[in-house]
């Protein structure tokens, strides 16, 4: 046997994973991504430190740079101070690091975010920085599995916040969606507050399906701390926590008061707006249809365009 | 919901089509296939089911798709992203086993009147496989809004159920679906003929369905180029003649000659009125020309792509070369019979679970070196 | 939770299995319908393995006092201990036998018993090296007896030091140790390895002389122990049982420790060795890759060195101590459930990789002889019920085989190769016209005394055990051996398995059943 094919074939031996006897039962697939992808090494004191100072050196000034966020309702959670779950709604990828940078230092650096197990995890190096850069941990989007509920439960133990957004993932048109129970069920099952907090202008910035960031201004609001109450289900607190960001989305637009009163009366408009066709909806959101910027439109299309 | 989602992606495409030329199969590992926690496809209008996959093999096509060389011929006719799959027994929510019949014709895209290929019964070529309420897809498994065989659910219509049999394996009810094109092949060409034999190149899957299938039809000679020992076996045992060279078989059994014994590529002076390709490239193509009677058939029955072909013997011998795509319902129901008369269950070599999907990727690429014909995978243990 | 044993069914997408060849080994492509026989998995060792020493000295089996009852001042005290045969490769310190003497001396200090020695049972072998010795024994135990000449080891060749026993039923001459027999209580400190070691052959054998062994170390025996792994169709066994309860009826009091150990064989930088070829990890295959073309491209001077260094973090999974058959028994149930593997039907083709190590060259060669009685000898016999290979079926081993010996300890097997196997390879006509010259010749006598080499007669015991073997099989076939050496030993060689398999379609017919021993680790095939 010639050397180049010898050594072709012990690279190959390397190189190659063995086939499996087709008679050998397999033992499952052990996971490593998703979901299984764990995370525990992201809170460890020196990752938190290192996570510390990138959030605080370079993503705050960032997202205050970009996003120009103007933080409304920090007193409402003033009196807070152990573990809770904070819930927002969701329509941006900035939606996260923003809602990060934005809690109280005491917050900031002992928060966990859920994030898409299908989304954020799926390749090992996507979770390992996305574990390092916000501390996410995975979770399933419709319905948490009894792990990620485990996790979520002894994170709350260890003294951990968790961000959440209950409408799993971002919005396509800019409405509200329906509302997946898992944060209030983890808030109701661990005994902590569930806090929430709206989010308005993001989408301007980078709304799902865009392609490049768009400097805009931003308001955080945070609502009321919500606690549950004793043999409260957690479709109660969800429900009760619908109706807070509800109310806070209202407040933003228009005042306080005004919204207390809409509140009373039952009147508050429904985050996921009206019932009805695509225009509609899209002409009826608080700042109107997103524009597309003229650069990238053409009065034409290109051949190219048909080729491909 | 966990599928194996196919998505578009230039960059992925292109690692694919890289790996998969270094190894088959390789395309699972870099492109653009992944497995992925998807919500499940709403059914898009009456008559539509839910089918949850039992079994639900990897057929040519899919490796060519994973692999990155299928012709861009597809691309109105398939929609992104999808999960592949078109080889599926399931079962509807009520526990009925079912098999499904993939094309997506008029009946399931809503299309009334429907076009005149599906009034003539053609359904396989529906003329309108990129419109309706659907999205473009010419199967099942290559249509975004159905999902595919590869994953916990898809949903199917009415017209593409076919109930399986009481006693019948899954294993054997997979097979129905690529049993049912070699039967709708096998049917393209009259069964009687000068020289009566008929030659099939290739004994993979296709290559053998449709040996049983030209078995059920008549009682002709049919010849098999067969490379692996098991497939030798598997031909022998359906009642062909399993040859390692065709051309040398084909000469032995119509006793025609070489036109120019030196060459090694001369034609065939007589040869078998229809030879099916069942691989598709350009190698069988140009043998199934060499050893096809003046007059005869070449019928493609495995995916062709993108080739070059030298056509003179086409021309000069006045050979038709015929595609045979998928099946007409009749096929579908027919090959029910069949699977259980030939026990072609016995073709399914191996079942994966759907995360060992690039283990069973390669596998199927290398299915013949590796001793194995069909490669499924397995759902009925998958946590639903 | 370990695995058992398995039988691989080689199938099209089955990976190169592995084969030892000597100081390397290769990946070799078994055809499709062959076995693979794999060994269980590691059991769990003990969790304190000194307790459980501790535990087993003073819970007897059998109808033996404890020990400490049976110590008392002033009497005579001799603990005998496997040499350095046993374990394979040695294990990693501290070696089970220290662990065992020092629990025992610790007992004899406080019970007061001055007059302790230590003996080396090691029969026929060749004597231990001290620094052997310190690795079996520890620091400790060296350090305090071998200075003061306490530390013996067992010669069957010193007239003064031999005490005549008498002779069973069946007329067997059972000869002893004189130290061990003039004991009031003898401490047998052993690793039971395989099903064949312990029980009373550890007395009956270890410190017994060439005119006691020779009674069942012969070719009879041999032939008629099916296999010497399975007690209750193994001649060997039985006349040693004879003789064992000859000794204690002549009033020589045995305490029995036995030890068993997983197969934990290789260390971690060499477990692939004992993985499924399909599970090896990416790391498994580039150590593999870069330690088999390592050791390929070494002399073989350097990759035995390498080889021989090798030290198996063995664990202890179970320690026996009492009377003699009762301890063994029970160790032997523990063998068999590390070892046992259920094999269905016997093969016509058995293959074998035979490593670099066998019991009788630790740190030093493994001449051809050896090789005949590692594949021959032991593998083959590792069977319990019908021997894997059906009869008149072929063997084929692989191995480098190297025209080689070691000057030192195997100088009776170069003269046994030149003159011996050059006449004839049929073991009874060797045994009839030359074992008595070789055991008598005063200069291997010397040489055995003195130095560290094996007895003249060794070489003849090599050549019986494999004398079951050489009457079942129909061919053996030797895959990259020199040719001269294998044809010396009356065997065929092959250059590749291709051929060898080829060769011996000749003998057992075609399309022949093939089954691998994928050893070591070692297993013992339970065949039905």
């Amino acid at each position: 046997m010639s050397a180049p094919k010898s050594l072709w074939r012990t690279v190959r031996t390397v190189v190659r994973e063995p086939t499996w006897p087709t008679s050998v039962p397999r033992p499952p697939v052990e996971r490593r991504t998703g979901v299984d992808f764990d995370t525990d090494w992201s809170r460890r004191y020196g990752v938190r430190l290192a996570r510390a100072v990138v959030l605080d050196g370079v993503t705050r000034p960032l997202l205050h740079a970009v996003a120009s966020p103007d933080i409304r309702g920090l007193d409402r959670i003033e009196q807070l101070h152990g573990p809770a779950v904070f819930a927002a709604n969701h329509a941006s990828h900035v939606d996260t690091p923003l809602l990060l940078a934005s809690l109280p230092p005491r917050f900031r650096h002992r928060a966990a975010v859920g994030a898409g197990a299908d989304y954020f995890f799926d390749k090992r190096w996507k979770g390992a920085l996305w574990a390092f850069a916000i501390n996410a941990v995975p979770i399933e989007r419709n319905r948490p599995s009894p792990r990620s509920v485990r996790l979520a439960g002894s994170l709350i133990a260890d003294g951990w916040s968790l961000l959440i957004f209950p409408e799993g993932s971002r919005s396509p048109d800019g409405w509200g969606q329906p509302h997946h129970p898992g944060p209030a069920y983890l808030a109701a099952r661990a005994g902590v507050p569930l806090v929430p907090v709206h989010l308005e202008g993001t989408r301007r910035i980078l709304g799902k399906g865009a392609n490049r960031v768009r400097p805009g201004r931003t308001t955080i609001t945070f609502g009321a701390p919500l606690y549950p109450e004793t043999d409260e289900d957690a479709r109660a607190l969800a429900a009760r926590l619908e109706a807070a960001l509800a109310v806070l989305a209202d407040e933003q637009s228009s005042d306080w008061w005004s919204a207390r009163k809409r509140a009373a009366a039952g009147t508050t408009p429904a985050l996921t707006g009206p019932a009805a066709p695509a225009w509609r909806r899209a002409w009826a959101l608080p700042n109107g249809p997103r524009r597309r910027s003229p650069s990238t439109a053409r009065p034409w299309p290109h051949l190219s365009d048909w080729r491909t | 919901m966990k599928a194996l989602v196919f998505e578009r992606s230039i960059p992925k495409y292109a690692a694919a089509a890289i790996a998969g030329r270094i190894s088959p199969g390789r395309g699972a590992r870099v492109g653009p296939l992944s497995l992925k926690d998807v919500d499940g496809p709403t059914p898009p209008g009456p008559g539509w089911h839910r089918v949850r996959p039992r079994l639900s093999g990897i057929c040519g096509s899919d490796l060519a798709t994973i692999d990155g060389h299928s012709s861009r011929y597809f691309e109105p006719i398939v929609s992104f992203p999808f999960t592949p799959g078109h080889e599926v027994v399931g079962e509807l929510d009520d526990g009925t086993r079912v098999a499904l019949a993939a094309t997506l014709a008029c009946a399931a895209r809503g299309i009334d009147p429907s076009c005149p290929q599906c009034q003539a019964g053609r359904t396989n070529l529906c003329e309108r496989q990129a419109f309706g309420h659907l999205s473009p897809g010419l199967q099942t498994g290559f249509c975004q809004d159905t999902g595919g065989g590869w994953g916990h659910a898809l949903v199917a219509h009415d017209s593409q159920l076919h109930r399986v049999p009481e006693g019948m394996s899954d294993e054997t009810a997979v097979m129905v679906e690529p049993t049912a094109c070699a039967l709708h092949a096998a049917r393209l060409v009259p069964p009687d003929g000068a020289s009566g034999a008929v030659a099939v190149i290739g004994a993979g899957t296709l290559g053998l369905c449709t040996v049983a299938a030209l078995r059920l039809l008549s009682e002709r000679p049919v010849l098999v180029s067969a490379k692996h020992p098991h497939q030798k076996l598997l031909a022998t045992g359906l009642g062909a003649t399993a040859v390692d060279d065709i051309e040398r078989g084909v000469r032995r059994t119509t006793s025609s000659l070489r036109t120019d014994n030196a060459r090694a590529d001369g034609q065939l002076t007589g040869g078998v009125d229809a030879v099916f390709d069942c691989v598709g490239s350009r190698q069988s193509v140009t043998q199934a020309l060499k050893v096809v009677a003046p007059g005869g058939t070449v019928v493609l029955v495995g995916m062709a792509g993108t080739t070059s072909i030298d056509l003179t013997p086409l021309w000069h011998r006045e050979v038709a070369l015929k595609g045979a795509y998928a099946y007409t319902a009749e096929d579908f129901h027919d090959a029910f019979g069949l699977v259980a008369q030939a026990d072609l269950g016995r073709l399914v070599s191996a079942l994966y679970p759907l995360d060992r999907y690039r283990e069973a990727v390669d596998h199927a690429a290398h299915a013949g070196r590796r001793g194995a014909v069909k490669i499924a995978f397995d759902l009925r243990t998958e946590r639903r | 939770m370990p695995r058992p044993g398995f039988v691989l069914d080689v199938d099209r997408s089955t990976p190169p299995t592995l084969f030892w060849h000597g100081e390397g080994y290769r990946l070799e492509q078994l055809p499709p319908g062959s076995r693979v026989i794999y060994p269980p998995e590691p059991l769990a060792g003990l969790p304190d393995p000194d307790a459980a020493i501790r535990h087993a000295l003073r819970n007897p089996l059998g109808d033996s006092a404890p020990l400490p009852d049976l110590l008392r001042p002033g009497m005579r005290l001799t603990i005998c201990f496997d040499d350095v045969s046993l374990p394979l490769p040695p294990m990693k310190g501290p070696d089970v036998r220290q662990r065992v003497i020092e629990a025992v001396l610790d007992v004899a200090a406080e019970k007061g018993v001055d007059d302790v020695q230590l003996v080396a049972a090691l029969a026929l072998h060749r004597r231990m090296t001290d620094d052997e010795l310190r690795h079996a024994l520890g620091d400790r135990v060296f350090d305090a007896f071998a200075p003061n000449g306490l530390l013996t080891q067992h010669d069957a060749e010193d007239p003064d030091n031999l005490t005549f026993l008498g002779q069973t039923e069946q007329g067997e001459d059972v000869e002893i140790n004189k130290r061990a027999a003039t004991s009031d209580l003898i401490v047998y400190v052993n690793i039971n390895l395989v099903a064949m070691d312990g029980g009373h052959k550890s007395v009956a054998t270890g410190l017994s002389s060439y005119r006691s062994l020779r009674h069942h170390h012969n070719v009879r025996t041999m032939q008629h122990s099916r296999s010497f792994m399975d007690q209750h169709r193994s001649e060997l066994h039985s006349s040693n049982w004879r003789m064992g309860k000859l000794i204690a009826a002549s009033g020589v009091k045995v305490f029995q420790i036995e030890t068993t150990l997983n197969n934990r064989t290789f260390p971690d930088q060499f477990s692939f060795l004992s993985k499924r070829e399909w599970e090896w990890s990416a790391k498994d295959r580039a150590l593999f890759a870069a330690s088999s073309k390592a050791l390929d491209r070494t002399p073989t001077r350097l990759s035995r060195q390498i080889l021989h260094g090798i030290r198996s973090p063995y664990d202890l999974t179970s320690v026996q101590a009492g009377e003699v058959e009762a301890v063994h028994a029970q160790t032997t149930e523990h063998v068999y459930r590390q070892q046992l593997v259920e094999v269905s039907g016997q093969t016509d083709v058995l293959t074998m990789g035979l490593p670099y190590i066998c019991p009788y060259n630790v740190n030093s060669v493994m001449n051809p002889i050896l090789v005949m009685c590692l594949g021959l000898g032991y593998f083959f016999n590792l069977y319990r019920g019908k021997p894997l290979v059906r009869e008149g079926g072929a063997v084929i081993m692989s191995h480098p085989t190297p025209w080689e010996f070691h000057p030192v300890h195997h100088p009776s097997y170069i003269d046994f190769f030149d003159e011996v196997l050059a006449d004839t390879t049929d073991p009874l006509e060797i045994e009839k016209t030359y074992e008595e010259r070789y055991a008598t010749d005063p200069w291997y006598v010397h040489l055995y005394r003195t130095t560290n080499a094996y007895h003249g007669v060794h070489p003849f015991y090599m050549w019986y055990w494999g004398a079951h073997a050489m009457q079942h099989l129909g061919a053996v076939i030797i895959v990259g051996g020199d040719p001269k050496a294998v044809r010396r030993l009356g065997f065929k060689p092959a250059s590749t398995l291709r051929d060898a398999l080829e060769m011996a379609e000749d003998v057992v017919g075609r399309d022949p059943s093939i089954t691998h021993v994928h050893t070591p680790p070692l297993l013992l095939a339970d065949v039905r």
